[in-house]
């Protein structure tokens, strides 16, 4: 997709060219950083973190990672539905203070939350605190330094809150969500500065990788809707059901959006640690199997919710007597990463009516 | 100094267009759109429509559900086959910040088509109603203002409002 105002000799590649692609306005700024943010902030260009100034040079670096050209259009991004180019993506990037080389994974990551189904048009505006986690899949983790392992969630370092940022800031100056003018988040979540990126740690997960399960084998983002991360803790169980049946209770809870008549749909996430992981493919060799238990356990009995509830409640996921968080079993979405530590699972609820979207990094 | 660059968009061109006045509600067909969310809002849409089949409108009604996967692409087609099924469109209600979205979005494809159409907001949403439908190109689209909070309210309270917003909501569409 390019813009077709623009009619010009692409033979020589998108690093070859020697003609003048970037079309952005250009601004007289200091290129220091104090300086810069300070100035940026004030255009409502910034987050309240330090960023890069853009210059041609910079932009130029990361443009030439990317082997796209610089018009073209990767997505219309909501509320905005502007032309959200590479060349935008990687002035946003750059900001942000990414590693070049990263820029198809952002890119991917971007395509991926455009598609309808990931309902970025109402994630954009909620009174939610949601944001879109991003779960990288394949040899791009090493290369770009996303963590897998322990702290991968937040605190790891490395490549992932510097992606995650430049995300979103994509949000911010390119989809114009704006906290309190098209963004109506009523407490918003610290994942809205510098994302949530991690990986999976795919050598030790006795099942497929997550994004391969969901037929994109390789590098690859699988974007999802998250309220946040919290966390399940067990210091109990000695074997697979236990453990799986303890968690999947430990996603259920009254007030999460999945048991909410907003949420049409709703998937949830869990991360088991490799140790726990292991324990519970001992019991159920199969991926399938392990959602099917957690999907069976994430639900609340009706008569557990107060009188007045019962009507509001989503017929699509009740099921006798109780209200499954998730539509289905496929909707139970099941990683391994973390650290050695084990006794914790990681747990993201979904903001509901979103479908997590799974896109190859070309 | 250096040179940077502006890492920004523009807003799309505005057209500025509320659709046309109603002009009459007598043999019109009013649809209301309704949503999964707010029942104040089934009551108001309910009182509307009885009042609006006494000024001899032929009233329909159809509730907007899921917006992602198949149910989502079933949920459109439902609005357009809704849209085209009518003379007025009353969509609703924008009372938080998805559905205020969800709303707007519906609002605008059913003003694309020529049909005078209103967004029900509620006051608190009433801005972001303004700026997604002036980002979304038609920033005149009319909009219909009830109180807030609103769906904390009893029954009665809401039905007395909608009555009350009756005559205020045709002067909206033109009337």
């Amino acid at each position: 997709m390019t813009s077709p105002a623009r009619i010009i000799d692409r033979s020589c590649g998108p690093s070859g060219c020697e003609v003048d692609w970037l079309t952005s306005e250009r601004h007289q700024a200091d290129d220091d950083v104090v300086p810069f943010t300070r100035w940026a902030t004030e255009r409502g260009w910034g987050d309240g973190l330090p960023l890069v100034p853009p210059t041609e040079g910079r932009v130029r670096a990361f443009l030439a990672r990317c082997g796209r050209f610089p018009d073209e259009v990767v997505a219309e991004l909501p509320p905005l539905r502007g032309e959200c180019t590479v060349e935008k993506i990687a002035i946003n990037a750059v900001m942000a203070g990414a590693d070049p080389a990263a820029m198809p994974l952002i890119i991917a990551a971007i395509e991926a939350m455009a598609r309808p189904e990931f309902n970025l048009a109402a994630l954009n505006a909620t009174t939610g605190s949601v944001v879109p986690a991003v779960i990288v899949n394949g040899p791009v983790r090493d290369e770009l330094g996303i963590p897998y392992e322990v702290s991968c969630a937040g605190g790891a370092g490395g490549g992932a809150p510097s992606i995650g940022r430049a995300i979103r800031l994509v949000m911010r100056n390119l989809a114009g969500q704006e906290a309190g003018v098209t963004s109506q988040s009523v407490f918003g979540t610290p994942g809205r500065v510098a994302g949530i990126v991690f990986g999976e740690w795919e050598e030790v997960s006795p099942w497929a990788p997550l994004a391969e399960r969901r037929g994109v084998p390789g590098n690859a983002v699988t974007v999802y809707g998250a309220m946040g991360t919290t966390n399940i803790c067990d210091v109990i169980a000695d074997n697979g059901r236990s453990l799986l049946e303890f968690v999947g209770k430990g996603l259920a809870y009254h007030g999460a959006n999945g048991a909410l008549p907003s949420s049409a749909f709703c998937e949830v996430f869990v991360g088991f640690n490799p140790v726990w992981a292991k324990m519970i493919a001992a019991s159920y060799p199969l991926v399938e199997d392990v959602q099917e238990v957690l999907w069976e356990a994430a639900s609340l009995p009706v008569a557990s919710f107060p009188a007045g509830y019962e009507a509001g409640l989503v017929l699509s996921r009740r099921h006798g007597d109780r209200v499954h968080i998730a539509q289905s079993p496929r909707d139970v979405i099941v990683t391994v990463c973390g650290g050695m530590g084990n006794l914790h699972a990681l747990s993201m609820p979904s903001w509901g009516d979103t479908k997590s979207v799974t896109a190859g990094i070309r | 100094m250096a040179l940077v660059l502006d890492p920004t968009l523009t807003a799309a061109a505005d057209t500025g267009d509320s659709g046309p006045d109603v002009q009459t509600l007598a043999c019109q067909r009013v649809g209301f759109r309704v949503d999964i969310l707010w029942r104040s809002w089934d009551w108001v849409s309910d009182e509307w429509g009885l009042l609006a089949r006494r000024d001899g409108a032929e009233v329909r009604f159809w509730r907007a559900r899921g917006r992602t996967g198949d149910e989502g692409e079933a949920v459109l087609k439902e609005l357009d086959d809704f849209v085209a099924g009518v003379d007025i469109a009353v969509v609703g209600l924008a009372n938080c910040g998805s559905c205020t979205s969800w709303t707007i979005h519906d609002a605008l494809r059913a003003a694309s088509t020529g049909i005078p159409t209103v967004a029900v907001c509620t006051d608190h949403f009433k801005d972001l109603a303004g700026t997604l439908a002036r980002r979304g190109g038609r920033s005149a689209l009319r909009r219909h203002v009830l109180p807030y909070p609103l769906d904390t309210l009893q029954e009665a309270e809401v039905r007395d409002i909608a009555r009350a917003h009756y005559r205020p909501f045709l002067r909206t569409l033109g009337l």
